[in-house]
């Protein structure tokens, strides 16, 4: 398990919770259980073989040179795969491997960005892609099954339950370009782009004016409060510009104000490796089934073996969302019309 | 400590009912095993079936007797054990003894509580909450497992509200298994999270044997305090104890009570000529022009007594004032700071 890159999960002490488990009395040896019967060991995750079965078929996993940096669901026996676009942008070395068979030529063909999700074409044939189940509505302490480690041949299952109520969960801290703005009267002037927000990437630039977002001129920070009012993280608006004189006109990707600009709280601290997006998804189930930001993406399935949503954030320590099967069973059919047209 | 609680009664009533309880308490619990446990894994999807079974049969009382405890600065998690809304919880999530809480119940309704004794060395708090339940059936609670019979691999599952109260989350489970036990903790491989502090740990026929505690630097290592804990310093706690010295909970040291006034000696009392900002006078609607008579019912006439009363009490006391406002004579009740 260990070299199944669980390490990083686990390389994040919370400082106060060590010092609290200093306080804890001596255990002896023969009053822990061993190992293999753990919800993570061996033993117990044996009686989960039919399941792993469709997860070795079915679980793609990404790689960044040698690095495995996400999972994948397949979903078409032509090799079309979704998986968690923020964690496979900008990687130039881009592998996949589904079953035992390595794929060297990835193409992202397209991203939803209010999902998180990219849809990517391997040159695969007659794999078998995941079973859509009818519904993802599965009271809380349903089992479910997903993608917990991998090695070069064998993907390896970790198994949980749902354990809290579907819902929305907004974008943390609201709606963001990712800019600083300076203190002007009458106008929006940038005093700066933050890293890593949809302004830098856009290409806006500190000095830049902000005349208006789609179409509707914004004067001060109340017209643009006002302006992204409604907007979900992911969704594109069209930014007008003033720079050095001239007018220019730019498409920014809204992010989340708490995923751009927060320090890191006790609980993530706490929590270790958690997933850089994981706010703004308009419908999510939960299950409690460890994992980290590189175990997303991949399906999560019942007891059938049927998929029931697809991991798209590790929350923190004790959450992981998932999409659910009906939202992906839409997505995917329209990111494979979009893709064909 | 508990005779500096002889000027306080508000909750006591609350308090004696639940004293009723811890009697009730003392009743040979129902026997009861889940099958799986006998099994040192399940072997089928029959054994797996049946672990889901129980779980989600047990989890509807289970949710709605796990609350949410709001400090204020911060959350935690508690559960009801008894209809009459006596809560366990973590001394390090209640803090102190004789605290004004609000516990927030499954559907967001919110109620006012005290907490009551705790044991700042392994971890063990009650809470009471002082609202009448909303209807005679009192409020959801879930049965104690007394006897001790929990081992080693046995399925538990935890519940709390991790990270804080979201209603449309709801509490959030776990499904683990029991991995360690010693003395004073035992521990399970269902990850927990700030604000899971506190909340209950099951047997899988939603009998409560833990409280959640604290966490290791792995994802599996979640520790729990045995409910055996508890019920050895039961009647203590019952009674309000501060037991043992840190490290879940410091003892309010005598001295650095803060009350937050300057005043002057008038006629009949002293006059309040200051009201410190954030202060608990402050908090309390105390203001400039007050006369305070008496302090827990002895004289303030000169600076110097009310300064020697104060030396003598702590952080979170009790204090009822009686001062004179506009020409009227008031009561007022509230807790010292800490300064």
């Amino acid at each position: 398990m260990e070299k199944m890159k669980r390490s990083r999960c686990s390389s994040v002490r919370a400082r106060l919770a060590v010092l609290w488990l200093a306080c804890a009395g001596v255990v002896s040896a023969q009053q822990s259980l061993e190992t293999t019967f753990r919800i993570t060991g061996d033993t117990v995750l044996a009686v989960f073989s039919p399941q792993a079965e469709v997860i070795q078929k079915c679980s793609a996993v990404f790689y960044d040179g040698r690095d495995e940096i996400a999972y994948g669901v397949v979903i078409s026996e032509d090799g079309y795969v979704l998986t968690k676009a923020s964690e496979i942008e900008g990687i130039e070395d881009l592998s996949v491997r589904v079953d035992k068979e390595s794929y060297k030529d990835v193409v992202v063909i397209s991203v939803d960005a209010r999902w998180d999700v990219a849809l990517v074409k391997v040159d695969g044939e007659r794999l078998e892609p995941a079973v859509f189940a009818e519904s993802s509505d599965l009271a809380q302490g349903t089992w479910v099954v997903v993608n917990g480690a991998t090695s070069r041949t064998k993907r390896r299952v970790l198994a949980g339950v749902i354990s809290a109520n579907a819902r929305e969960i907004p974008a943390d801290g609201g709606v963001v370009l990712g800019v600083e703005l300076g203190n002007d009267k009458d106008k929006l002037v940038i005093k700066a782009v933050t890293e890593g927000g949809g302004a830098e990437t856009a290409g806006m630039q500190a000095e830049d004016i902000l005349k208006a977002v789609d179409g509707v001129e914004v004067k001060d920070l109340e017209g643009l409060v006002e302006a992204l009012e409604g907007k979900k993280e992911g969704d594109k608006v069209s930014i007008s510009l003033i720079r050095k004189k001239e007018s220019l006109e730019l498409e920014v990707e809204l992010s989340a104000r708490g995923e751009l600009f927060a320090e890191a709280d006790r609980n993530d601290q706490m929590s270790g490796d958690f997933s850089k997006r994981r706010s703004g998804f308009p419908r999510v189930i939960q299950h409690d089934i460890l994992a980290n930001s590189q175990t997303m993406g991949g399906p999560v399935i019942n007891l059938e073996g049927h998929l029931v949503g697809m991991n798209i954030a590790r929350a923190n320590r004790a959450e992981t969302f998932a999409i659910p099967v009906e939202e992906l069973r839409e997505l995917s059919e329209r990111m494979l019309r979009e893709s064909k047209n | 400590m508990v005779t500096r609680w002889k000027y306080w009664n508000a909750s006591m009533s609350k308090i004696a009912k639940a004293l009723i309880l811890s009697i009730s308490l003392g009743l040979p619990p129902l026997a009861s095993a889940f099958p799986l446990n006998s099994k040192k894994a399940p072997e089928s999807l029959e054994d797996l079936l049946e672990i889901q079974a129980a779980l989600q049969a047990a989890l509807p009382n289970a949710e709605a007797a796990t609350v949410c405890v709001d400090l204020g600065e911060g959350t935690g998690s508690g559960v009801i054990v008894s209809k009459d809304g006596l809560v366990m919880t973590a001394a390090h999530v209640s803090t102190a003894v004789g605290k004004k809480v609000t516990i927030i119940m499954e559907d967001g309704t919110k109620l006012k509580a005290e907490t009551l004794g705790l044991m700042a060395e392994t971890d063990a708090a009650l809470i009471q909450i002082l609202e009448d339940a909303p209807n005679e059936n009192g409020y959801p609670f879930v049965e104690v497992n007394q006897t001790d019979d929990t081992k080693l691999g046995d399925w538990v599952f935890s519940l709390g509200h991790s990270g804080g109260f979201k209603k449309e989350r709801g509490a959030v489970v776990r499904i683990a298994r029991l991995v360690r036990m010693a003395n004073n903790t035992i521990q399970t491989d269902g990850t927990l999270i700030g604000g899971d502090s506190g909340g209950p740990l099951f047997d899988m026929d939603g009998r409560l044997i833990g409280i959640h505690s604290r966490v290791g630097p792995q994802l599996p290592v979640n520790m729990h305090v045995p409910v055996r804990v508890f019920l050895d310093s039961w009647d203590r706690m019952m009674k309000s104890e501060f037991i043992g010295e840190g490290p879940f909970a410091q003892k309010p040291e005598i001295g650095k009570g803060f009350l937050g006034v300057g005043t002057e000696p008038v006629d009949g009392g002293l006059e309040i000529t200051k009201v410190g900002k954030g202060s608990p006078a402050e908090n309390e609607g105390l203001v400039v022009g007050d006369v305070i008579k008496s302090f827990n019912g002895e004289k303030t006439e000169t600076k110097e007594r009310m300064k020697e009363l104060l030396a003598e009490m702590a952080p979170g006391d009790k204090l009822e004032l009686e001062i004179i406002r506009d020409g009227k004579n008031e009561t007022i009740k509230m807790q010292l700071g800490s300064r």
